[in-house]
């Protein structure tokens, strides 16, 4: 089974509400993740963007965003999250799926992630218990738009 | 030099708590081997053919004597008593327990010190001019940027997780000590007529199996926007760099498809968004910043210039060493004295715990307690004064570090090659060896002048041999080490990329071979003239000429 982590905690997929639909997949009642094919801005539906997807001002719309990892080690989806945010000012939910790595979430939420479907075989409890290995970073992110020696007094 | 905040104190000490656990994890079982070789290489360990290989981290080639004394220990405690000094400025330890590099961080968090990113595809220790700070040549001290670049670039939520590894060299002088057109990015710093400090940026440089000579895509960017540019060029480099080929990957090749104009426009558009952000630095970022790179306190007035003149006279050796290994100092009465590791039989850039100590020691007697690593794996002193540079090279000479070669033909850059690294087509550190027997009394003798030769055991160029004036490539011909011989690199101004001479030599023609371009060199050299210089001038044909003349 995969492990969702929402907002720092363990949530169970039932409880979750969202369904990641193949194309023509059946929904179950669950609102849908849907590729950008299939996705309106209208239709309340989440979005399914693959690593290197090109970001959109509609993508905005989208309640939430899923966006693909095709494996642990491809930073390409941290700078579409980043775009997102900060370019697009998309402010809904901001879930990673595919090959999420209990490891990295550090990396994902300081990018605007925040939830995260770990793959069936990662562990839920290294992923909590990484999630924030350091108190303060020097640079710039979404979670902390200014760097550390803007914010305290450095290099003194 | 730079001296860590708490800031930076208690990330370093996260770090080695953070790092403790990912390797408990790995010994549990509970992180597979190949999920952890992603965790490890980006705190500079790898896995080698015989050992764990942990590379430890100089930023741009700076550290004091404490910190050298630091890496003595680990040396004699975690590892056989001796550590090597890396093409990048860096300090690598090639026999510590996977389980003990926990402990080995610690020691060095002790002491400011750290393996952040030295390996793994994110953006990479940046590297310098070892004479930064002190060159007669400088127009601007680059390491505060360097030290900007640093902290940017430690752990940075967006690019730590490139297609490959990620390069960044600053040169501030006149003459590119630090390769600056073989980098991923290269920034060259200078000071404008009317004192605004300003950047140009080349990126897609880099040697490796497609060697390439960066372009320049700004000219001129404001010290203030250096970070927020970073960005940019990184951004577009994580988004469409190729991860489908680890051998296409590097931004060279992006910014070879995109051309160099296509890939400059990408940056600026993504730029346009960044500038003024609050990345951007301010003056008073600036000053706090170059505040930690204030000269010390040099004494005035200079002297030692008679003395010198008899010392030398008097000892031809201590005359050659002054001439290749102590350079112009900005500071009358002060020299920058590199002591060369390259002894015949030594492996170039290995260091005993016990020269360690002696450069810490010599570091404070003689100077300001500050030690350089060059990229020609040798140790600098910046700051000594010239009326003790003969105290200085006897003690130098007895520690084994006093050879007079800087520069020449036997101070070589070689990688660690077929006898410790897994990728290797060949040994390279035979190679460097036998060329440092057969030549060092041959320098003696007719005076070569500066001549680079770089050994690599693979295309993958670690040993830099595509900018040696002469470079050698290990290569494999049926299962056997063969050597192809490359002219006319060079990494500095006006870098260029050597040429082969022709089909490749088997390890024992090697020395006999350089004899032959040497002797080529020496009958059409006009006087004094440098190896390079020459070969640009004649071009590739006489030296194959007499190179092949005896083969069919
Ligand atoms: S050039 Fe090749 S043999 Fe030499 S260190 Fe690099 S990968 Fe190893």
């Amino acid at each position: 089974m995969p492990t969702l982590i929402s907002h720092d905690t363990i949530t169970p997929i039932s409880q979750d509400g969202w369904e990641l639909a193949e194309v023509g997949a059946p929904v179950n009642g669950s609102r849908r993740i849907v590729p950008v094919d299939d996705w309106r801005p209208e239709s309340g539906d989440g979005l399914h963007l693959p690593g290197d997807a090109e970001p959109e001002a509609r993508f905005s719309e989208a309640p939430l965003i899923a966006i693909n990892f095709a494996n642990f080690s491809d930073g390409r989806g941290l700078s579409l999250a980043v775009l997102l945010r900060t370019r697009f000012n998309f402010t809904g939910e901001l879930r990673a799926i595919g090959d999420v790595h209990p490891e990295l979430l550090y990396y994902l939420r300081r990018c605007g992630f925040d939830s995260y479907l770990l793959p069936d075989g990662r562990r839920a409890e290294t992923a909590l218990s990484t999630l924030a290995p350091y108190t303060d970073y020097y640079q710039a992110s979404v979670l902390e738009p200014n760097p550390a020696h803007r914010r305290i007094r450095r290099f003194a | 030099m730079y001296r860590y905040d708490s800031f930076d104190q208690k990330f370093v000490d996260e770090r080695v708590v953070h790092y403790r656990a990912q390797t408990e994890r790995y010994l549990a079982g509970e992180l597979p081997e190949d999920e952890f070789l992603q965790l490890r290489l980006r705190n500079g360990l790898y896995i080698q053919r015989l050992a764990p290989m942990l590379r430890v981290a100089v930023p741009y080639g700076t550290l004091d004597s404490r910190q050298l004394r630091a890496l003595a220990y680990i040396a004699r405690h975690y590892d056989r008593g001796y550590g090597h000094l890396s093409t990048r400025q860096n300090v690598q330890f090639n026999w510590p327990e996977l389980a003990e590099v926990p402990d080995i961080l610690q020691d060095l968090a002790a002491v400011q010190m750290h393996a952040i990113q030295t390996s793994g595809s994110c953006i990479r220790n940046v590297t310098t001019d070892q004479f930064a700070g002190v060159a007669a040549d400088e127009s601007v001290d680059p390491r505060p940027y360097c030290e900007l670049i640093r902290q940017w670039s430690t752990s940075h939520p967006e690019f730590d997780w490139l297609p490959r590894k990620f390069k960044i060299a600053v040169t501030g002088a006149g003459v590119d000590r630090a390769a600056v057109d073989v980098h991923d990015i290269g920034l060259v710093v200078y000071r404008t007529d009317d004192g605004e400090i300003r950047f140009d940026v080349k990126v897609g440089g880099g040697l490796g199996r497609t060697p390439v000579i960066g372009k320049t895509i700004r000219q001129g960017l404001p010290a203030h926007h250096l970070l927020t540019y970073l960005e940019a060029i990184l951004r577009v480099y994580n988004r469409y760099g190729r991860r489908d080929n680890k051998y296409k990957a590097r931004i060279k090749i992006l910014v070879r498809a995109m051309t160099a104009d296509g890939f400059r426009d990408k940056v600026d558009t993504e730029w346009a968004n960044l500038e003024g952000s609050p990345s951007t630095l301010n003056d008073d970022d600036l000053a706090r910043i170059e505040a930690h790179f204030q000269p010390p306190a040099y004494k005035s007035p200079p002297a030692g210039a008679e003395i010198l003149g008899t010392q030398r006279l008097e000892e031809p050796a201590f005359d050659r060493w002054l001439k290749h290994n102590v350079a112009a100092h900005k500071h009358p009465g002060y020299a920058i004295v590199t002591l060369s590791t390259k002894l015949t039989g030594v492996p170039p850039g290995d260091v005993s715990d016990v020269q360690m100590d002696a450069v810490a020691g010599w570091a404070d007697q003689y100077g300001f307690g500050e030690i350089r690593i060059s990229h020609e794996q040798n140790f600098v002193l910046p700051d000594v004064r010239l009326e003790q540079l003969f105290e200085l090279w006897r003690k130098a000479e007895a520690a084994q570090l006093g050879a007079n070669n800087v520069g020449r033909i036997d101070d070589i850059i070689c990688c660690p090659g077929g006898d410790y690294c897994s990728l290797a087509n060949a040994k390279s550190i035979p190679i460097a060896e036998a060329i440092q027997r057969k030549f060092e009394s041959f320098d003696y003798q007719y005076d070569l002048g500066v001549l680079d030769l770089n050994i690599s055991g693979c295309m993958n160029a670690c040993g830099h041999h595509h900018v040696g004036h002469i470079g050698i490539l290990g290569v494999d011909k049926k299962g056997a080490e063969f050597y192809q011989i490359s002219l006319g690199g060079h990494a500095g101004n006006g870098a260029s990329l050597g040429q082969i001479i022709g089909p490749s030599f088997s390890r024992e023609d090697v020395p006999e071979t350089i004899e032959t371009i040497l002797r080529v060199f020496l009958d059409r050299r006009l006087e004094n003239e440098p190896f390079l210089d020459c070969f640009r001038r004649v071009g590739m044909d006489p030296f194959k000429e007499r190179v092949y003349a005896n083969s069919d």
